[in-house]
């Protein structure tokens, strides 16, 4: 047996478009690097409000920049992103606290879900297509009524306050655990850095599939 | 003769670590991609001002920009180091002198505005040295190959109006592209304008030209005759 896997965690909400396109390319390498890739349903809103920042799209310049960059990271990054019609609406005044009580939900529940349930989150939010992620209606509802409980409230509190405690101003945020050290990077545009902190190979943000470890 | 190469404008300061690491993974690459490099010395506190705030001064961002710019610095091969008192050099200290010189290099010898440019983060980026007074800016010069007569008269011309619009008008056509901070890459492609923020856009600048991107050290040997 080779050396053990090494630990990413991926704090990240379904309101960042940026979380989005780091999830993708993560969930592309976790069958080529020798990692352990841990999915963390944090609250980005919360991270702004503990950290004193502000969402980048609240600066004119910033927003007009972002609706660019995403779209063209998304070309990159081959991610169906498009930026919602109104963008103001669904960021700043919908949110995201219900979608994040529901992943962290599944994440407690159905953790073998929560990758697939996170990209349909993000396919309504951010993309025009939708797909089904193949929960049954039944698991749906169940998980939807456990949102408001206290153990879920406080699953996501805990995993926001974690970000927080490693230093995040923002999401995503990817924490490596290698050699006894903690490396925190953030955004979606790190990647090619952690191959280089993991000695791992970086082959663009859409590498073969079939490097694929079996 | 093949297709004409594409324009790419940079925009810098030398008080950003992150226009160090874009600037030298451009230069790695003018030789390798069919580009047209162009150096376009800025004052990223012309840039920030009524529009945005250094992100050194949220205090996360603050910590997370010493462990970023050192981890980059090892990942791309540049001996970057921050300055023990970092607020002093950014904030009281500045730029302008050296952005002055530097926009006095590119418009009369700018066959050695790289090398200035990088001499000058050098001192600032790498040995914690001043680049606020006179005799700091000349040794720039000189250790980047200028005569000591070559440099005194530039610098002689640091507060003429000329050098002082020219800097101005660099720093407003960033701002016209769009920019918030430093450094930019403005890429011009088939009648269209990219503007791209941060050192950390370049492989997805090469997905827009089309050409191959080797990393952040590519091999010198690819270089096109």
């Amino acid at each position: 047996m080779g050396p053990l896997p090494r630990t990413l965690e991926l704090f990240y909400d379904v309101l960042s478009p940026y979380s989005w396109l780091g999830f993708e390319v993560l969930c592309r390498y976790k069958n080529i690097w020798n990692i352990n890739l841990q999915l963390r349903p944090s609250l980005i809103a919360g991270i702004m409000k503990d950290s004193g920042n502000q969402p980048p799209a609240l600066l004119p310049r910033k927003a007009q920049y972002l609706r660019n960059d995403v779209r063209l990271l998304g070309q990159h990054v081959q991610i169906p992103v498009q930026f919602p019609k109104d963008f103001f609406s669904v960021i700043l005044e919908k949110g995201s606290l219900s979608a994040m009580r529901f992943l962290t939900a599944v994440s407690m529940e159905h953790p073998e879900m929560l990758e697939k349930v996170s990209r349909e989150l993000w396919m309504r939010v951010w993309s025009r297509a939708a797909e089904k992620a193949g929960m049954s209606t039944e698991q749906a509802r169940g998980l939807l009524e456990k949102i408001s409980t206290p153990n879920v409230k406080n699953k996501l509190k805990e995993t926001t306050e974690a970000a927080c405690k490693y230093g995040a101003f923002g999401l995503p945020i990817t924490v490596a655990h290698l050699d006894g050290q903690t490396h925190m990077l953030f955004g979606s545009d790190r990647m090619e850095l952690l191959a280089h902190l993991l000695g791992e190979k970086w082959m663009g943000p859409v590498p073969p599939a079939i490097n694929a470890r079996l």
